[in-house]
């Protein structure tokens, strides 16, 4: 039963095609990813998954049900466009968002004070919106996403804005939901930052899908043909019959191995002449596939 | 129903909360009260403690008219006697020395009545202020008054059954409801109801501009998007108006609460006298809240669906002559409404929905309009709101999700066909 799933959805606005015929479903507990550069396509998706839009045509079920309002309270929504109630205090603000989703104002109160102690801005939680740091309005919108402890979390561009600490403390945040066995729908131009924390991915370009399925499996579609070496000693194993192409960064070299190039081969050159450190045979990037893809450049 | 309430409920407590609701609470009636006080005793002295010399070329008359005029007491006024060169005779240099006085300043003005031994008699009244109609106008009545005076001596009748025959008459109103007659006091009742009128016009007005403040702001702050996840525009809108509309009656609760204490109490007795005396009935009162539900619901679901077209408060601030063409219309109407309430133009007028209010609570300063004519301005407001948030709902579903840059036209159309 997917959690959603998109069929055939097309959406233009006037003359311009937003989304084209794109289809994708996503399995529950799942941690998914929706990439693609700016512009691709995939906030209008999103729009269209929780009825802030409708399709022009094809369908779109949420829990296995066609798209009905009242599924809404069994999502949680962190849009691209983060907004917040800039004269309201944190904790009214989270209590009236909770509220919306269902809950009652004291259960309301009393996870947004847990969240708020757990994200670390508890001390912060009487003070009016607008007296926070970008970084904190952003733990808020966070927890005003996940207040109301959805089944399905959406995230569209999730880390943008903030500090490494605190992304790497939302990351862990969103791990651990995914282990409570929460789905989660993660949109990003940023395919670096997601793909070791995806189990699927629907790849985007200019309204089309142009890839999707498990990570795993797409990535053992291409080939390892590059490898990280760190060495020691005499770099002539960077002239191996076996290689393509070569960049030696003061004994870090990135190499393009050939069509037919045997890394093991080139493992055993390198011992022979120089001490290795690190001889890593490399699978292609989310960004690196997509790219050989669309034959493109990726907006990043 | 639920997210309706608590929208309503958040917009309601954030804008009682705000420093603005208590300024506005506080204010707004002060400034009324301040400028209809001020307008009021601007009427009462209007030409009062006037400095008068009467140059007249018959003394029996000159005295006679600084009688009349000194005989209103209400006037304060100081009257001299101007002594001619040529006793029963005004000449040029009579006239240039009575100048040069104004001039100075020793006196205001001067009463010039020259009386021909043949002919009309001819008055002039000079000062430095020329738009002095009611010191001008008192002066015609007294010399007038003094005329007829002697005439009426002169034809064989005492002085004292002159005065009598020449006592003026104080005209009462009386006014007829339901076929019954019912002291009234006609300016009381015309300021009670233009207060009431002012109110109307300055609530709904700004409540109305401020559900559209409301809706950039949301705009700006990009809120937008996460309540959308939730609730439905429409929702939205509607608690909004509900919240906002709320915070409004609050206001005007708290003012009649606040006039019902004074009137109630001995400064209240003390002031509000007379002309001063305030007439509101209850029906005034009851359709004060009707017609301010129904103007605020009209100027906010106009100016909610405008909001949604615009990014940026001074954008708006642009549009609110929008809100303002009604109460100028309406105004401009008023010495026709207090005089003839029941004309076709004042009927028309306070059935056209934007002016609906403010008309029909002039009116009923004059005359309590029919209550079909109630019944079917309310009708008629009803159908407007109806068709201004067919638009404005669908102008704010799109709307709202729109960032960057203020719409065009075709865009708006588009919208609409969209929605």
């Amino acid at each position: 039963m997917p959690v959603v799933e998109l069929s055939a959805v097309t959406k233009a606005y006037q003359d311009k095609v937003a989304v084209n015929q794109l289809s994708f479903r996503i399995e529950p507990g799942q941690m998914f990813g929706l990439l693609g550069p700016n512009g691709s396509g995939k906030t209008s998706s999103i729009r269209m998954m929780i009825g802030i839009t409708a399709p022009d045509s094809g369908s779109i079920t949420l829990f296995d049900q066609p798209f009905s309002r009242s599924s809404l309270t069994r999502v949680g929504y962190l849009p691209e466009e983060r907004g917040l109630y800039k004269k309201m205090k944190v904790l009214d603000q989270l209590i009236f968002m909770g509220s919306l989703r269902g809950l009652s104002a004291e259960e309301a109160q009393k996870r947004a004070i847990a969240w708020a102690k757990k994200l670390d801005i508890a001390h912060s939680i009487l003070k009016k919106t607008e007296e926070l740091s970008k970084g904190m309005q952003q733990k808020i919108q966070f927890i005003s996403a996940l207040i109301h402890e959805p089944e399905l979390i959406i995230m569209d561009e999730p880390f943008s804005g903030l500090d490494p600490v605190n992304a790497t403390l939302l990351q862990d945040t969103l791990l651990e939901q995914k282990t409570q066995g929460k789905t989660i729908l993660f949109s990003t131009h940023r395919m670096d930052q997601v793909e070791k924390l995806c189990d699927s991915i629907a790849l985007i370009h200019q309204g089309n899908l142009v890839l999707s399925g498990r990570v795993r499996e797409i990535k053992s579609r291409y080939k390892r043909d590059r490898v990280i070496v760190e060495f020691q000693g005499d770099d002539s194993f960077l002239r191996s019959p076996e290689i393509a192409q070569a960049k030696n960064y003061s004994g870090h070299a990135e190499i393009q191995l050939k069509e037919d190039g045997d890394a093991q081969k080139l493992l055993v050159e390198a011992v022979s002449k120089a001490t290795i450190y690190r001889f890593e045979l490399m699978e292609p990037s989310l960004e690196e596939i997509f790219i050989q893809t669309v034959g493109g450049k990726v907006d990043a | 129903m639920r997210n309706i309430l608590l929208i309503a409920q958040r917009e309601y407590k954030e804008q009682v909360r705000g420093r603005t609701f208590l300024i506005t609470t506080i204010l707004l009636p002060a400034v009324f009260a301040g400028v209809f006080y001020l307008s009021f005793l601007s009427g009462k002295h209007s030409g009062t403690d006037k400095h008068i010399a009467i140059a007249c070329s018959d003394p029996a008359l000159a005295a006679e008219i600084r009688t009349e005029i000194l005989s209103d007491t209400d006037a304060h006024s100081t009257v001299d006697l101007f002594t001619a060169e040529m006793p029963g005779m005004l000449m040029d240099s009579d006239r240039s020395k009575l100048v040069s006085e104004v001039d100075s300043k020793a006196i205001d003005g001067f009463f010039w009545v020259d009386v021909p031994a043949t002919g009309p008699i001819q008055a002039t009244y000079e000062a430095q202020t020329a738009g002095d109609f009611v010191t001008s106008e008192r002066l015609q009545s007294a010399l007038n008054h003094a005329l007829l005076r002697g005439r009426l001596v002169e034809h064989g009748i005492s002085a004292a059954a002159a005065d009598s025959l020449l006592k003026i008459v104080k005209v009462d109103t009386r006014q007829i409801k339901n076929g019954k007659e019912v002291t009234s006091n006609a300016v009381s009742s015309f300021y009670s109801a233009y207060i009431m009128a002012l109110l109307l016009t300055m609530t709904t007005m700004i409540y109305g501009l401020n559900v559209g403040r409301s809706v950039i702001q949301e705009k700006t702050s990009r809120i937008f998007e996460v309540m959308l996840a939730t609730v439905k525009a429409g929702d939205m809108l509607t608690g909004k108006l509900i919240g906002i509309g709320a915070v409004g009656l609050t206001q005007i609760l708290i003012w009649i609460a606040a006039g019902a204490i004074f009137a109630g109490s001995a400064l209240g007795a003390q002031y509000l006298s007379g002309n001063l005396q305030i007439h509101i009935s209850l029906l005034q009162i009851v359709l004060f809240g009707v017609y301010f539900l129904l103007g605020y619901t009209l100027n906010s679901a106009l100016f909610a669906g405008l909001g949604a077209t615009l990014e940026t408060e001074q954008e708006l601030q642009q549009y609110s002559p929008l809100a303002a063409l009604p109460v100028w219309l309406s105004f401009s109407m008023i010495l026709l409404i207090s005089t003839n309430p029941n004309s076709i133009w004042v009927v028309a007028a306070s059935l056209f929905p934007p002016c609906t209010p403010i008309v029909m609570f002039l009116r009923m300063g004059s005359q309590m309009p029919p209550l079909w004519q109630i019944g079917a301005s309310i009708a008629l407001m009803l159908l407007a709101i109806w068709a201004v948030l067919w638009f404005s709902t669908r102008l704010y579903r799109i709307g709202i999700l729109m960032y960057g840059k203020r719409a065009t036209l075709p865009e708006m159309m588009r919208w609409l066909r969209y929605s």
